[in-house]
């Protein structure tokens, strides 16, 4: 019974004993020479402005979280579909399509309304008569979403 | 190879033009996301008006069940489906007035609604537990999104509580769904009556069961002591989402309490009797009391919805169809009488930021005094009093309750009603007779008005002339098996 | 099947420990990484139990997403955050010990008056499951119950729209003008909005 997952077992065993292996391996043979510079995370010589503990995430994030769990859910759907496929027939097919089509509308509504834009700023007009045409300096965008964040830590340190 | 089931899509065909209608709508919403949202409240009304005619169209077909026996084509199912399109009907027209007031689109309002009414189309006709509870979580979903939707903080706030309360409450109804399963090893509300009768003796896994689903559902209409989350809720969600769902979900969810109490452990109704009882004569007697305390409207309705729903509840404990056809007649007087009163305080309130205190009230017959009427009646009506529907409706519920030997129960529902006819009364009084006060925010628009005199009139014939409908109602009270 | 026991008895002191683990540790970010460890854990009870079905459920939606959602949370509030000082409810912590020696004694109860301390399988389990429980399961739900499963797919439309409309309130949706109108709104739904500004009239008395 068990031994039908003895190859998923092989599998996790190699994974594991690859990741191992690669960090043994080249601590064996990599030079060893540390300055500051190459220490610093990135090693763009720049030390980070804020320290990740204590950094919070936007919102907007969790959108992405609940958007895996919703398709998440979807694919667990078909692993007894696939299972039983052969015998479910023509109708297991058109039915699986159709429960994916209609998830996939979920998508398009998802992927229109902008949940799937990085970055989104109540700066950003809007209304398609409010917005120039031209696409944004992306340098200006990046200042903006900066200046957001800082604002938004700065309310946070306050309360 | 399997034999591919059956697949009857006319037979759910309302529901189906629900949410194929909310899906175009979410569509249009996510493509046109400023757009104008006329064109999408259009829509909706033409999407109830499809779903409509298809249920009239299922009026006259054999009574049976549909979909591998998860759905039941049957005249309980019509009616409501009809009385459900038609509040959603109003909370469509309703929402647009209060958006379009203060020019805040989310054109998902109506994909929403439309989602909600579909699972409240499919909870009347379910007949498979697990129908139900994917029913119920539909119209939750939707009406948690609902609540928030203008993003203020009260708002917000109620669609948290409600959120969470009802995470809970769904928690209940699944555990109910699986005690039932446990108790005869089927879903369906058929093969739950078949397993049950006959078999000699207390059926504890059942009753357990049978209870679990009560609270569930029980929240959703907010019977005491699952109410809590009901005033809060139905003051911070907008006026016009609070009208729609007051009405619909107490629609959907004591239809579907139907088919559960009476169909499926309707061998059992001899044991649940006493608890459904207690339920109903807590909610007559804490919802009158409280709402006696209350200084805002909404929160006063709120807490007269829950005395409501202890008299809609006390009709069930008579299995008969006359039990049936007056808790349909009660929903129907009821729902007409609670959208128009959260229509009316919605146009009274002034916008998105909503007074509903009873200062806004004070004189408003001099002022309004279209919107002093026409709320006058819909209170009236709740409150139970000749010659409103509200009045038949409950002697129709009251009659049931004693036929069934339980008057004690009706005594204190007589009660609560004399209650009741305080503060409604108290409100009336404070438009007709005192002075106003402050400035006046009520919408000035006639269009509402016109409107909001639909369900007035319904109210005042159905209280005239109850005939033109209770026969209907008594041939949807039929339920074979 | 000796292969079961050992497979067993590897895992079972792990799930054990890996819960532990969660509970004790003070880094909400640490006690995540605990709970992935014991859902993998859990996984293999199910696998051992002849239910690959629940095995996949558990990996894919509770390892993955579900975890990906507490960890998301957790950034959200802040690593750091550290305990709130004292009980916010009183009588959690007594509440929380009675409730946990009531579940206890119910489920000795149970499993003493039903399958017994010993290691009999479950009767008719094999009866209803013929070709594995996946196979027998795709069955029910793709045939029997192939509507409400089409009902689903509404459902998670409903709690997509859901996570949009609910989490993406300050994006691209909002016009210019509900911008100046309701600016004071947004600050308002954080709490930041001074005591006593417009606007405060007419929420929920508490």
């Amino acid at each position: 019974m068990l031994t039908e997952y003895l190859p998923i077992v092989a599998m996790a065993v190699l994974a594991v004993a690859f990741g191992v292996a690669s960090l043994v391996v080249s601590r064996m043979f990599r030079p060893h020479r540390p300055n500051p510079v190459k220490l610093s995370p990135y090693e763009c010589g720049n030390d980070p402005v804020r320290l990740p503990r204590g950094e919070r995430f936007s919102v907007k994030f969790y959108v992405v979280a609940m958007l895996f769990i919703i398709f998440d859910i979807e694919i667990i759907f078909l692993f007894p579909w696939a299972v039983r496929f052969r015998q479910l027939g023509l109708f297991g097919l058109v039915e699986m399509a159709f429960f994916i089509g209609l998830v996939f509308v979920a998508y398009i509504y998802v992927w229109r309304a902008g949940g799937l834009d990085w970055a989104t700023s109540v700066e950003a007009p809007a209304d398609a008569d409010l917005a120039s045409d031209s696409p944004r300096d992306p340098m200006a965008a990046a200042d903006e979403e900066l200046a957001a964040a800082m604002h938004d830590a700065e309310v946070a340190g306050a309360r | 190879m399997i034999d591919a089931p059956r697949v009857e899509l006319w037979a759910i065909l309302p529901v189906l033009m629900l949410f194929g209608g909310g899906l175009i709508a979410l569509l249009a919403s996510g493509f046109a996301r400023r757009a104008a949202q006329a064109p999408f409240a259009l829509f909706t009304l033409a999407a109830l008006a499809a779903a409509a005619a298809s249920a009239l169209w299922l009026w006259n077909r054999e009574t049976t069940t549909a979909l591998e026996g998860m759905v039941s084509i049957d005249r309980l199912a019509v009616v409501a489906t009809l009385a459900l399109c038609g509040i959603g009907a109003f909370g469509a027209y309703l929402g647009f007035h209060y958006f379009e007031r203060d020019d805040f689109r989310r054109n998902e309002f109506y994909a929403l609604l439309l989602f909600a009414l579909g699972g409240m189309a499919l909870l009347v006709a379910a007949a498979d537990l697990i129908v139900v509870f994917l029913a119920v979580e539909v119209l939750s979903l939707a009406l948690y999104v609902m609540t928030a939707l203008t993003f203020r903080r009260g708002p917000t706030e109620a669609a948290m509580k409600y959120f969470l309360l009802g995470a809970f409450a769904s928690a209940f109804l699944l555990y109910g769904v699986a005690m039932s399963y446990g108790a005869s090893a089927t879903t369906s509300v058929q093969g739950l009556a078949r397993a049950l009768t006959g078999v000699g003796g207390s059926q504890p896994l059942a009753l357990v069961g049978a209870l679990l689903l009560v609270v569930g559902l029980g929240f959703k209409v907010s019977l005491v002591p699952f109410h809590m989350w009901t005033p809060d809720v139905y003051q911070g969600a907008p006026s016009p989402v609070t009208a729609f769902m007051s009405a619909a979900t107490k629609v959907a969810v004591f239809v579907a309490m139907v088919r559960v109490l009476d169909v499926a452990f309707g061998s059992l109704a001899w044991d649940l009797a006493p608890a459904i009882a207690v339920l109903s004569a807590g909610s007559m007697i804490l919802g009158s009391v409280l709402a006696i305390a209350q200084r805002d409207v909404k929160r006063m309705l709120a807490y007269s919805s829950v005395a409501q729903a202890g008299f809609i509840l006390s009709s069930f404990v008579s299995p008969e169809r006359e039990g049936i056809a007056a808790a349909l007649f009660y929903l129907i007087s009821y729902s007409a009488a609670v959208v128009g009163a959260f229509g009316v305080v919605m146009l009274i309130s002034g916008g998105i930021r909503e007074q509903t205190g009873f200062e806004r009230f004070r004189g408003l017959g001099r002022r309004q005094p279209v919107l002093a009427a026409l709320l006058s009646v819909f209170l009236l009506s709740l409150a139970g009093i000749p010659p409103t529907a509200g009045f038949v409706a409950k002697v129709l519920v009251f009659g049931a309750a004693t036929s069934a030997g339980y008057w004690p129960l009706v005594l204190i529902g007589a009660l609560a009603s004399v209650a009741g006819a305080f503060f409604y009364l108290r409100v009336i009084a404070l438009m007709a007779m005192q002075e106003p006060r402050g400035v006046d925010i009520a919408d000035p628009s006639p269009l509402p008005r016109l409107v909001l005199a639909v369900p007035a009139v319904t109210v005042v014939v159905l209280g005239i002339v109850p005939g033109v409908i209770v026969p209907l109602l008594q041939e949807a009270g039929v339920l074979t098996w | 099947m000796p292969l079961d026991n050992v497979v067993f008895w590897v895992f079972a002191p792990l799930s054990v420990a890996t819960a532990i683990g969660m509970i004790v540790v003070r880094n909400a970010v640490h006690a995540a990484l605990f709970l992935v460890v014991n859902f993998f854990t859990i996984a293999v009870m199910y696998l051992l139990l002849d239910a690959p079905f629940l095995f996949a459920v558990q990996i894919v939606v509770y390892a993955g997403a579900i975890m990906v959602l507490f960890l998301f949370v957790i950034m959200l509030l802040g690593v750091d955050r550290g305990d709130a000082p004292g009980e916010r409810l009183l009588g959690q912590r007594t509440t929380a010990v009675i409730l946990a020696v009531a579940i206890v004694a119910e489920l000795a109860t149970a499993i003493r008056a039903g399958i017994g301390f010993t290691t009999r399988a479950p009767g008719g389990f094999d009866a209803v499951n013929p070709g594995g429980n996946p196979s027998a399961l795709a069955d029910v739900l793709f045939r029997d119950y192939f509507f409400p499963f089409e009902v689903t797919s509404i459902l998670l439309i409903v709690a997509a729209v859901a996570a949009m409309v609910l989490a993406l309130r300050r994006s691209k949706s909002l016009s210019q003008r509900e911008i100046e109108t309701h600016a004071g709104d947004d600050l308002e739904a954080y709490g930041l909005a001074a005591p006593g500004a417009p606007g405060t009239v007419g929420e929920p008395s508490r």
